[in-house]
C-alpha cells in the first residue's frame, strides 16, 4: 500500500529535537517499510531538507509550528499526491481536512494524548472523526479508555498498542557496552559510591519534578549517599525559565544531597544517563498517557517508582520491576515507596532485571511495528463506511483555542515577564496612582505604546503565552489574512462516487 | 537578520533608555517601505527588550504615526491586530486606526515578527487620580468591553481566549500559595521568611474559598455563552492605557487583548487602586462598579463573579509571585515590609465586600 504517514506539526522526524511521538515514529518505520511504500509527512526543520528519501523512507517536511498552519500545508499535499491509507498522529483535528482532500484514502489514527476532551475538540466534530477513521490505535488503555467513555461508538475501534524502546541503545548500565560509560559519568560527576536517583523529562507542573525534590530531605535523613539527576532540558535557560522552573531549582539549590543537572541531553546519548542511574522515579501529577521513560528504564533495568495517573502504572508490576505512588501530590508517598527499593538491595537488583527482561520481551519496536501493521491490515479490508451524513460542523473554522497536547507548557510564565516585573519592582511596590504614569512617555500625547506603562496593575493571572521554542521559526510562515473558504461540508457521497464534492474548500491564497 | 528573526536584547549601561539594536532599526527602515508615508523622522519611544518589542513615533507628511513592533507570536498578534481593526471600522471605537500598507494589509511581516502603523492619537492626557478619574476609566472600559462584543478574529490567527481558563488560574493560585510556603520553608534564615510563612496559610485559605465559591457560583454558564458574546478583555488597562482625548477616552496598546469574561479587567482596576490607595474603600469600589454598569449592563450573574474575584487574594499573589526566582534575593527586609502592607490593606478589604455583597440582588444600580 502507498501509505501516508502525518506527524504533528510541532517536532520534526527524525527526532533531531527529541519528542515522544517522533521517537515513536522512528523505532517502528524500519519494520513498516518492508511492508508498504511510506511517506512520512511532518513539520520542517531548518537542519533538515523539505524532501528527501532515505532507507526507503520518502520525507517530506512542510510549514508548521502552529497547527492551522500546518493543518493548511497538510491539505495541500494530500490534494496532489494519493495515497492508500492515511495515518495520522495524536492530531484527531487533521482528521476531517484529511478526509475531504483523500476522500477515498482509509484513515487511522494513532492517540499518545488525551485530545478528544471536549474542551479540546468540539463533540460534534468528534463524532464525524471517529465515524471516518477505521482504527484508532492508543498508547495506553487509559487513553482508549477516556475517548470511549466520551464515545462508546469509538470502542469498537480503539486498540491499545503499548510503545516501545531500542533495548540495544538503553542497556543497563552493569552491561559491557555501558560499563565504561557509567564510571564516566559517574565520575565526571561526583556520582561515585552514589546512589543515583533519576527523573527524565519535561520540567513542568504536569510532570511534578518538584515532589521528588521534596521528598529528597526527609530520604536523606535515612539514606547516605544518595544523589539526584535531573535530565530536563530548560534547566539552565537563561530567557525561558518560567515560574516552575525557577521554583525547582530555587528548592534544588538547598537540597542536603548532590543535584546533577544535565540541560538538554542530545536525543541520542540519553541513555547514557540511564546507565548511570540506580533508581527512576517518575512524578506525573497529570493524567499521563503513559510516559516512555518508562520502557527506557526497564530496559537500563532501572527499578521504577512511578505515579498511578493516566497509563503510567500499566505497565509496573508491583514489587516485581517497580512500585507506584497511589498519591503524587504527598513528598511522603515517594518517601516511603524509594525507602522501600533502597533500603532493599536485593529486591532493588531483583526489580531492575525483572524490568529489562520486559523490556526485551514485551517492549520491543518490531512488536510495536508489527501490530500496527495488523490494524493497517484491517483497515484495508474493512469496506469503506458510507456514511451518506451530512456534516454540520465547521471543522475548519476555529472558535476555540488550539490545544496542544503539552498544554502545561503554555500555563507558566515566562521568565521574561518576570524578569521585566523583577526590573520594576522598586516602583511596584511602593506603588501610588503617581507611579503608575508612563515613564518617558509625553504626557499629552501618545500613540500605541508598549506597555512599559501600568507596572503596578500588571498581569495578575493573565494570559500566558504559549512559550513555544517554535516562536523564533514564525519568520517562514505565510501569514495570509485570507481564509478557508466554504467551511460547511458537502454531503458526502458513497463508495465509487465521481462528482468531486470534495473539492469545497480553497486552502489559502 | 531575517534568518534569527528578531529576539529580546540586552540593554548594557552604557545604551540609552530606549536603545534598540540596529538591525531592528533597519528592518524597521524596510517595514516602512510598504507604507504609502512620508516619514520625515522616526523616534523610539518605548521598548520591551526583554521581549523583542518596541514602538517608534513618527512624524510624517499626514501627522504623527505609531510604528510597533509586536513581540508575540505572529499568529497570536493577528489576533490583536484584527481586533483592533474591528473596533475602529465595525465598531468605531475611541482606538487608534490601522494604517494600511500599499497593498493593503494591516501589518508587514518582517524578522519573524508583525509590524504595524498606526494613527498617533493627540492631544492625549491621562484622567485624574482620583475617584472622578477612576470613573471615567471604568465607564470607558465599560464602553470598550461592549463594542467588542462579536469580534470574530481572522481565520489564521490563534484564538487567545481565557474565558474557560478561570478554574484552572485560581487552581494555579492555590498551588503556587504552597509553592511559596515551600520556598519560605526551604530559606528560613531569610528575613522575610517567618512573615511569608505566618500569612501564606490565610491567603491559600481565601483562594480556596474562591474556588470553591466559583465552581459553585454561575460562571460556567456565562462562559458557556462563548467568545463572541462577551467580547474582549484588555488585559493591561489602567491610568496610561486609558487616556483623555478631544472627543472622549480613548483606549490604546491593544496588542494583549483576549476574550474572556469582562469584569477580570474590572476587578484588576478596581483591586489594583485600592492597593494604591492602600486601603479598600467602599464608595470608590462601588462607584467604579456603577460606572462601568452604566456603559456595560452587568447581570447579577456576572456580579457575583466579579465579587469572587475581588475577594481572591490578587495583590499578595502578584506581588509574592516572583518569590521563586531569587529566593535569596527577594526575601529580603523590603518583602517583609511589603508582606505587612499587603496584609494591612486585605483587612480593610474585607468589610467593604461585605457591604457591597448584595448591591445586586435588590436590583443593582438598575
Amino acid at each position: 500500500m502507498k501509505v501516508l504517514m502525518i506527524c504533528t506539526e510541532k517536532l520534526p522526524v527524525p527526532p533531531v529535537l527529541g519528542g515522544a511521538i517522533q521517537t515513536y515514529i522512528e523505532g517502528i518505520l524500519p519494520f513498516l517499510k518492508k511492508e508498504h511504500d511510506i511517506t512520512v509527512l511532518g513539520v520542517s526543520d531548518p537542519s533538515l531538507p523539505d524532501e528527501e528519501t532515505l532507507d526507503g523512507i520518502h520525507y517530506v517536511r512542510v510549514p508548521g509550528k502552529v497547527f492551522e498552519i500546518y493543518r493548511e500545508s497538510v491539505v495541500r499535499y494530500i490534494e496532489a499526491h494519493p495515497f492508500d491509507l492515511i495515518h495520522i498522529f495524536n492530531r484527531p483535528r487533521l482528521v476531517l481536512p484529511v478526509r475531504q482532500a483523500a476522500p477515498l484514502a482509509k484513515i487511522t489514527l494513532s492517540m499518545h494524548n488525551d485530545m478528544f476532551h471536549p474542551e479540546k475538540m468540539d463533540p460534534q466534530e468528534a463524532e464525524n472523526v471517529i465515524q471516518e477513521v477505521s482504527n484508532i490505535v492508543t498508547v495506553s488503555d487509559y487513553v482508549g479508555n477516556v475517548i470511549s467513555d466520551l464515545y462508546p461508538q469509538a470502542a469498537a475501534k480503539v486498540r491499545t498498542i503499548y510503545s516501545g524502546v531500542d533495548t540495544n541503545r538503553f542497556l543497563p548500565g552493569h552491561h559491557p557496552k555501558m560499563q565504561k560509560i557509567r564510571q564516566e559519568i559517574r565520575r565526571a560527576n561526583g556520582l561515585e559510591n552514589k546512589t543515583v536517583i533519576l527523573f527524565a523529562g519535561r520540567l513542568s507542573r504536569n510532570k511534578g519534578v518538584d515532589q521528588l525534590v521534596r521528598a529528597l530531605p526527609e530520604l536523606a535523613k535515612k539514606f547516605k549517599d544518595l544523589a539526584l539527576v535531573i535530565i530536563g532540558s530548560r534547566w539552565f535557560s537563561q530567557n525561558d525559565v518560567n515560574d516552575y522552573i525557577a521554583y525547582v531549582r530555587a528548592l534544588a539549590k538547598r537540597l542536603p544531597v548532590p543535584v546533577v543537572t544535565t540541560g538538554f541531553v542530545a536525543p541520542d546519548e540519553i541513555q547514557n544517563w540511564f546507565a548511570a542511574a540506580d533508581l527512576f522515579v517518575c512524578t506525573s501529577q497529570w493524567q499521563e498517557p503513559l510516559a516512555r521513560v518508562h520502557y527506557e528504564a526497564m530496559a537500563a533495568g532501572l527499578p521504577i517508582v512511578t505515579t498511578a495517573r493516566g497509563g503510567n502504572s500499566e505497565v509496573i508490576v508491583p514489587r516485581e520491576n517497580g512500585l507506584v505512588v497511589e498519591n503524587p501530590e504527598d513528598p511522603n508517598e515517594f518517601v516511603a515507596q524509594i525507602a522501600q527499593i533502597i533500603s532493599d538491595r536485593s529486591l532493588m537488583k531483583k526489580m531492575g532485571e525483572k524490568g529489562r527482561e520486559l523490556a526485551v520481551s514485551r517492549y520491543e519496536w518490531n512488536r510495536v511495528a508489527s501490530e500496527l501493521l495488523d490494524v493497517w491490515t484491517h483497515a484495508q479490508q474493512a469496506e469503506h463506511e458510507q456514511t451518506h451524513q451530512e456534516y454540520a460542523v465547521e471543522p475548519l473554522q476555529q472558535h476555540t483555542a488550539v490545544e496542544l497536547e503539552e498544554a502545561d507548557l503554555n500555563q507558566e510564565e515566562s521568565k521574561t515577564e518576570q524578569k521585566n516585573k523583577r526590573k520594576e519592582k522598586g516602583r511596584k511596590r511602593k506603588g501610588t496612582l503617581q507611579a503608575d504614569r508612563p515613564a518617558k512617555q509625553e504626557q499629552n500625547s501618545t500613540g500605541e505604546h508598549v506597555s512599559a506603562s501600568e507596572p503596578k496593575r500588571k498581569k495578575t493571572l493573565e494570559e500566558k503565552q504559549p512559550n513555544s521554542p517554535a516562536a523564533a521559526n514564525h519568520k517562514s510562515l505565510v501569514l495570509s489574512s485570507s481564509s478557508y473558504e466554504l467551511p460547511v461540508f458537502p454531503r458526502r457521497k458513497g463508495k465509487g462516487s465521481n462528482d468531486k464534492p470534495f473539492r469545497a474548500f480553497i486552502i489559502g491564497k | 537578520m531575517e534568518k534569527s528573526g528578531i529576539g529580546p536584547w540586552v540593554v548594557s549601561e552604557l545604551d540609552h533608555e530606549f536603545y534598540v539594536p540596529d538591525y531592528i532599526e533597519q528592518i524597521a527602515q524596510e517595514v516602512l517601505q510598504s507604507y504609502d508615508l512620508s516619514v520625515q523622522s522616526r523616534q523610539v519611544v518605548t521598548t520591551k527588550p526583554d521581549k523583542g518589542g518596541a514602538i517608534w513615533k513618527l512624524e510624517t507628511k499626514s501627522g504623527p504615526k505609531s510604528l510597533k513592533l509586536l513581540h508575540r507570536r505572529p499568529t497570536r498578534s493577528l489576533f490583536s491586530l484584527g481586533a483592533q481593526e474591528y473596533l475602529v471600522n465595525v465598531k468605531k471605537a475611541r482606538v487608534p486606526a490601522i494604517i494600511q500598507t500599499k497593498d493593503g494589509q494591516n501589518y508587514v511581516e518582517a524578522g519573524g515578527k508583525l509590524w504595524f502603523v498606526a494613527e498617533w492619537i493627540e492631544p492625549l492626557a491621562p484622567v485624574s487620580k482620583d475617584l472622578e478619574g477612576a470613573k471615567q476609566l471604568c465607564y470607558a472600559l465599560g464602553e470598550f468591553h461592549h463594542l467588542s462584543k462579536g469580534y470574530v478574529p481572522p481565520q489564521q490567527a490563534e484564538v487567545a481566549s481565557r474565558l474557560h481558563k478561570w478554574p484552572k488560574s485560581y487552581k494555579k493560585m492555590i498551588e503556587k500559595m504552597e509553592w511559596f510556603r515551600t520556598i519560605a520553608t526551604a530559606y528560613q534564615e531569610m528575613p522575610a521568611s517567618p512573615h511569608l510563612l505566618n500569612t501564606v496559610d490565610e491567603f491559600k485559605e481565601q483562594a480556596k474559598r474562591g474556588f470553591d465559591r466559583l465552581n459553585q457560583s454561575h460562571y460556567f454558564e456565562l462562559a458557556a455563552k462563548g467568545n463572541e458574546y462577551w467580547g474582549l478583555v484588555h488585559q493591561d488597562y489602567g491610568w496610561s492605557n486609558g487616556q483623555m482625548g478631544a472627543e472622549g477616552m480613548w483606549i490604546i496598546d491593544l496588542d494583549g487583548v483576549a476574550f474572556d469574561l469582562p469584569i477580570r479587567d474590572l476587578r484588576k482596576l478596581i483591586s489594583g487602586t485600592m492597593a494604591d490607595l492602600y486601603r479598600w474603600d467602599a464608595q470608590w469600589v462601588r462607584e467604579m462598579i456603577r460606572s462601568y454598569h452604566e456603559a456595560n449592563p452587568i447581570s447579577a450573574e456576572l456580579y457575583e463573579i466579579l465579587m469572587i474575584d475581588l475577594s481572591m487574594p490578587n495583590e499578595f499573589y502578584k506581588n509574592i509571585k516572583e518569590v521563586v526566582y531569587e529566593p535569596e534575593l527577594f526575601l529580603n527586609e523590603e518583602t517583609t515590609q511589603l508582606i505587612q502592607t499587603i496584609v494591612d490593606t486585605d483587612q480593610s478589604k474585607w468589610p467593604v465586600l461585605e457591604e457591597i455583597q448584595h448591591d445586586w440582588e435588590k436590583g443593582g444600580y438598575e
